[in-house]
């Protein structure tokens, strides 16, 4: 976090800086020229993928799948141990003439559950590092934002970002090319 | 990366494109002899220790020759079952290196022919290995229910059918991609897709059949409707395998520069991740429906694996076949490396004649109750699967080095050359 706050003329705490772009080579460009510039609180809107952007923006590799091997295979195993406890040691009963304790048995639960955590700790794991669900974001109040999905491509640079200062985050941005550059209130 | 794709549906690059001048896709003439020479070298001298073993002790011999062949033709049958899915799913990504399956593909019906020394040998050793056509089994109740299907003159025509029919098959589909390096006709492709409609269907009954008849028919008692998966699982793994390291050594020859790329290898590292599963997954559910069921003639299966140093062959398998390749292929980086993914494709090989040997092997020495698994002669094991992979070695390299090394003018190249996992 920036420890400066910045205000707009009105009084109003500034969100970030906007630039709007024409075509996706452009702000292809412009994203490489912000992420040599060493910001990392940012992001580019547009109204469909473009392939390679997050080259071009620097975007590191998510750690998520990481995440969901770990808790995948601990929940693995906590399956199996819970299996273990109830049909070996808690409430022994006799199927089939099994013994009471088989790993055999055991298997289809353990591979279930490793499965069912995986897919819980991929969906609420996406949703914590997208800092999903928002209910409000201050972009949504202007209006030449609603063409990012439609004919217009969009940087959007945050004053939180430690490396933001508005005269030189506007020349950064005029020098990539950018058009109606604004800032945004909080 | 500092342009932006055009996506993967330009069609129509054709052989303007850098990867695909001609110094990159062929090979130069007389390319390859050295390997060549290992290669048979490697199969008359494995071939030559699998006939001492023959005077040795003929069944061994026989049931490891047979490892030998069925490991060879499940490579080739892998790779003609990724011929016909890539068809039918008009896939795109494959097009640089499909050539490579197609000349795998194409000796489906030549290493098929070594099951007829199979059976030759099988005769002269009064049908040790293919023990229900022996006189001891005769009149036994269980046979004689199944005799409808397994006599000596329905086998032998089913196995001379399965051999005539991906003959038939394979052919067509080589000579459709062939004809396109030839004339260019885009349509041709089209053409391989509908023969590869009704051709799977065949394809995956007629493999689950051999399957039966070579293999499971070993140990007459035994059933399993699972076995055909479970055959079928291994050859889609063994076949990407071999894909994998075809790839690498052309790579490392230094050619398909640009067209074979770490894209490519990452996605081949996924669907070999994605057999090791499968596999683990079928051979899971057969041994756990058999031992819970507990019915006699199917546990004997097992029962017969879980003496002597058996479970030793069998715990290698599931460390080999899965465990150690699940944990290690799931990392990224594993796959797009070349070398890496190449060493997985080689351990990979290994484990499924590992598997082999543990689901042929134990009717040799089944009687032997100091040694089941028959460790002194473990020599005519490994030559005799040497010997045979060390043909199929060969073979290979003759095709690949026979002619272009990617379908020139395949009208997907462009998709493959763009290819690229964007995760």
């Amino acid at each position: 976090m920036s420890s400066k706050v910045y205000t707009t003329e009105s009084g109003e705490v500034v969100y970030a800086m906007v630039a709007e772009f024409e075509t996706p080579a452009d702000v292809y460009h412009a994203a490489e020229k912000v992420r040599d510039a060493g910001y990392s609180r940012w992001d580019v809107h547009t109204p469909f993928p473009i392939h390679g952007m997050e080259d071009a923006m620097g975007v590191k590799r998510t750690i998520l799948p990481m995440v969901i091997g770990v808790v995948g295979l601990s929940c693995a195993g906590l399956g199996f141990l819970m299996q273990w406890w109830m049909s070996g040691v808690d409430y022994p009963l006799m199927t089939q003439g099994k013994p009471f304790a088989t790993w055999q048995a055991f298997v289809p639960i353990t591979f279930e559950l490793g499965i069912l955590f995986s897919a819980f700790t991929a969906i609420i794991g996406m949703l914590f590092f997208n800092r999903l669900p928002q209910w409000y974001h201050p972009l949504l109040k202007k209006d030449r934002f609603l063409r990012v999905s439609d004919d217009r491509f969009m940087i959007c640079i945050e004053a939180g970002d430690a490396n933001f200062d508005p005269d030189r985050t506007r020349a950064l941005l005029e020098g990539a090319g950018g058009k109606h550059i604004d800032l945004v209130e909080e | 990366m500092s342009q932006i794709s055009a996506g993967g549906h330009s069609h129509g690059v054709g052989a303007d494109h850098p990867a695909l001048r001609s110094s990159n896709i062929s090979m130069a003439p007389g390319a390859g002899t050295g390997l060549k020479s290992a290669f048979i070298g490697l199969g008359v001298l494995g071939l030559a220790v699998a006939a001492i073993g023959w005077f040795k002790d003929p069944t061994h011999a026989l049931a490891s020759f047979h490892v030998g062949v069925i490991t060879a033709i499940t490579i080739c049958l892998g790779a003609t079952f990724f011929i016909l899915i890539f068809n039918l799913v008009n896939a795109g990504w494959v097009s640089t290196f499909k050539r490579q399956y197609e000349n795998v593909m194409s000796l489906l019906p030549v290493v098929s022919l070594l099951m007829i020394p199979v059976f030759v040998l099988d005769y002269f050793d009064g049908h040790a290995l293919f023990n229900w056509m022996s006189a001891s089994a005769h009149g036994d109740v269980l046979l004689e229910k199944k005799a409808g299907f397994l006599n000596p003159m329905f086998f032998y025509a089913r196995s001379a059918f399965y051999i005539l029919l991906w003959a038939y098959i394979t052919s067509t589909l080589r000579r459709l991609s062939l004809e396109q390096d030839r004339t260019g006709d885009k349509w041709l492709t089209a053409k391989a897709r509908r023969t590869s409609a009704w051709a799977i269907l065949v394809m995956a009954l007629s493999t689950a059949f051999a399957g039966f008849d070579w293999l499971m028919s070993i140990d007459f008692k035994f059933f399993s409707t699972m076995w055909g998966v479970y055959f079928f699982a291994g050859s889609a793994y063994v076949g990407t395998a071999t894909m994998i390291l075809i790839l690498a050594l052309l790579r490392r020859a230094g050619k398909m520069e640009g067209a074979v790329t770490s894209e490519h290898f990452h996605d081949l590292g996924k669907l070999l991740f994605s057999f090791t599963v499968f596999w683990a997954y079928i051979a899971f559910s057969q041994y756990f429906l058999i031992w819970y069921s507990n019915i006699p003639e199917e546990t004997a299966f097992f029962h017969m694996r879980e003496h002597g140093a058996w479970p030793m062959v069998g715990v290698a398998v599931i460390v080999s076949h899965f465990a150690l390749p699940f944990v290690i292929m799931l990392f990224r980086g594993i796959k797009r490396n070349p070398t890496t993914i190449a060493f997985f494709a080689v351990w990979s090989i290994a484990a499924h004649v590992i598997d082999m040997f543990w689901v042929v092997r134990p009717v040799v020495h089944v009687g032997n109750a100091a040694d089941p698994v028959g460790w002194g002669l473990i020599w005519i094991d490994a030559g005799a699967v040497l010997g045979v992979l060390g043909l199929l070695g060969w073979l290979i390299v003759g095709k690949v080095t026979s002619g272009p090394l990617v379908g020139v003018n395949d009208p997907r190249l462009g998709e493959a050359l763009e290819h690229r996992n964007y995760v």
